[in-house]
C-alpha cells in the first residue's frame, strides 16, 4: 500500500470513528429530546387545554405543553400550580405529578402545568456530566422521569444573543438567561421563543383569573434564597403567615419578598401584569451545589454528598445539612415541602380572601416523608386509559 | 421580529452545516499539518455540527 493510501485510509478510519461515537451519543440526545414523561390523572380531572389554546403561534412547538384543570364545580378561586420551570428542579414536575394523581377538589379550580419550560425538559445541562433520568420505585414497578436543563433547548431557539434586554423593563442581565423561562416574564408575542412561552403563561393567568399562582423552584443549599417562599407584594401577607405557621408545624420555611427591581421573575412579573396573587417557592436541592462530588442520579434522589457534608458541618449553607438530617435532602421531602408549602399558601388565601376560597386536598410533606414518592403514584397499565396521559 | 428571528435561527443551522463540510473537507484536503492527531481533531470537531444540522443535539 502507498503512503498516499495509507493516510486515507487513517482518515476514513477516523472519520468512521467519529460518526459511531456521534452516533453513540445522537442516540442518547434523540432519545431525551423525544421521550415522554406518563402520569395518571386523578379521576378530579376535568379538562386539559395547552398553552397554544392562548398563544396558537406555539402549536407544534416545543414550547407547547398541557395545563391540567380539575374544576370542583363549585364556585370559588383558583389557583395555578408550576413545576418545571426550570426542568433541572425535577422535585417540582414530580410534585406536580403526584399533585395531578392524587388531587381532590371541592370548591374552586385548580390549574396544573407540570413542564412549564416544557423545551427545557428535551435535553440534559450543558456541559455537565448529568443524568438524563431518574426513577421512583413503586409498588408496581420504576417509573421513570427526565432530568432536563434550566433553560431552553437551543435547537428551538438559537444563537444566544450578546445580551439579553428584559421586556418591557429594559433591564440587562445575563445573555444565556434569553432561554431561561424565569428571566423572560412578562413576555411578548413577537419575542424570542422563551418570551412567548412566558407571554402565554401570563395568558393563562390574565385569561382564567387565577387568583393565585404558584411557581415551583428547587435551589443549591449554599444559595441565601433556599428553603424559601419569594411572594410578590400583594401576596407577603399570606405566605407569611404560610412559613411562620410551617416553620411551627412542620418544617422549616424562610419567606423573601420579590424584589421590585429585579425583572423578570415569576414573582415579580405575574403579579406586576396580572391580579394574581404570585408566590415561588424553593426547595434544597444539593444535586445543583457547586462543590459536589460526582452528579449522580444516587445524588439526585438522596441529596447525599461528602464534600458538601464539609461545608454544612461548618454550618455554610443555608438550610441544615448535618448529622442531623444525615448530610441529606431525599426527593420525598423536597417533593413533601412543594405539595405542602402550595397547601398553606392556599390555606391562607381562603383567610384573607374568602370570596377567593379553594378547597383541595393532595398528598402532604408528612406522607411523603413517612410513605415516599411511589406510594403516590399509580400504574398506568392497571389505570383507566383516559386518565392516562403522557407528554 | 420572529420572522427574522426565525431567518437567523435556521440560517445558523445552514452554517452549522457548511462549517462540517468544510472540517470534513479539511480532514481529506488540507495541505497543511498532516499528522494523524489533526487528522482525529478534525474528525472528532465534525460531531457536534452534524448532531446539530440532524437537529438532535
Amino acid at each position: 500500500m502507498t503512503v498516499a493510501k495509507k493516510q486515507i485510509l487513517l482518515k476514513v478510519i477516523c472519520l468512521v470513528l467519529a460518526l459511531v461515537l456521534a452516533a453513540i451519543a445522537g442516540v442518547s440526545f434523540y432519545d431525551q429530546r423525544h421521550y415522554k414523561e406518563t402520569v395518571v390523572v386523578s379521576d378530579a380531572l376535568t379538562e386539559v387545554r395547552w398553552l397554544s389554546d392562548y398563544v396558537p403561534m406555539l402549536k407544534g412547538t416545543y414550547g407547547d405543553t398541557p395545563i391540567f384543570i380539575f374544576d370542583s364545580g363549585v364556585e370559588g378561586g383558583s389557583v395555578l400550580y408550576c413545576g418545571g420551570t426550570h426542568p433541572y428542579e425535577p422535585a417540582t414536575s414530580l410534585s406536580a405529578f403526584i399533585l395531578m394523581e392524587n388531587i381532590q377538589v371541592e370548591k374552586g379550580k385548580v390549574f396544573v402545568i407540570p413542564q412549564c419550560s416544557y423545551s427545557a425538559t428535551t435535553l440534559g445541562v450543558q456541559g455537565n456530566a448529568y443524568p438524563s433520568y431518574y426513577t421512583i420505585e413503586t409498588e408496581w414497578g420504576e417509573q421513570k422521569y427526565k432530568i432536563g436543563e434550566r433553560n431552553t433547548n437551543p435547537l428551538d431557539q438559537w444563537p444566544d444573543n450578546f445580551t439579553y434586554i428584559n421586556y418591557p423593563s429594559g433591564q440587562s442581565q445575563a445573555y444565556n438567561d434569553l432561554r431561561n423561562l424565569n428571566r423572560c416574564y412578562p413576555g411578548r408575542l413577537d419575542g424570542t421563543f422563551t418570551e412567548r412561552v412566558a407571554y402565554a403563561i401570563m395568558e393563562v393567568i390574565r385569561t382564567e383569573n387565577i387568583d393565585m399562582s404558584i411557581d415551583c423552584h428547587e435551589a443549591s443549599i449554599m444559595y441565601p434564597v433556599v428553603g424559601t417562599y419569594v411572594a410578590h407584594d400583594d401576596a407577603m401577607d399570606i405566605a407569611m403567615m404560610a412559613a411562620m405557621d410551617l416553620s411551627a408545624t412542620s418544617f422549616d420555611m424562610k419567606i423573601e419578598q420579590s424584589p421590585k427591581s429585579l425583572k423578570g421573575f415569576t414573582h415579580r412579573e405575574w403579579g406586576d401584569y396580572s391580579d394574581t396573587l404570585a408566590i415561588l417557592m424553593e426547595t434544597p436541592e444539593p444535586f445543583i451545589d457547586r462543590i459536589v462530588g460526582p452528579m449522580t442520579v444516587d445524588l439526585m434522589m438522596t441529596g447525599k454528598d461528602l464534600f458538601l457534608s464539609f461545608a454544612g458541618d461548618k454550618g455554610l449553607t443555608y438550610v441544615p445539612y448535618t448529622a442531623e438530617n444525615d448530610h441529606s435532602w431525599p426527593m420525598n421531602v423536597r417533593v413533601g415541602r412543594h405539595l405542602s408549602g402550595a397547601a398553606k399558601a392556599v390555606y391562607y388565601m381562603n383567610m384573607f380572601f374568602p370570596e377567593k376560597e379553594v378547597i383541595a386536598t393532595w398528598p402532604s410533606y408528612e406522607e411523603l416523608v413517612e410513605k415516599d414518592c411511589g406510594a403516590f403514584l399509580h400504574d398506568p397499565s392497571a389505570a383507566n386509559p383516559d386518565q392516562v396521559y403522557k407528554f | 421580529m420572529t420572522t427574522i428571528e426565525a431567518i437567523i435561527h435556521y440560517a445558523y443551522f445552514v452554517m452549522a452545516g457548511i462549517i462540517g463540510l468544510l472540517l470534513l473537507k479539511g480532514l481529506f484536503k488540507r495541505e497543511k499539518r498532516q499528522g494523524l492527531v489533526y487528522d482525529i481533531v478534525y474528525a472528532y470537531c465534525i460531531i457536534p455540527f452534524l448532531l446539530r444540522v440532524l437537529y438532535i443535539k
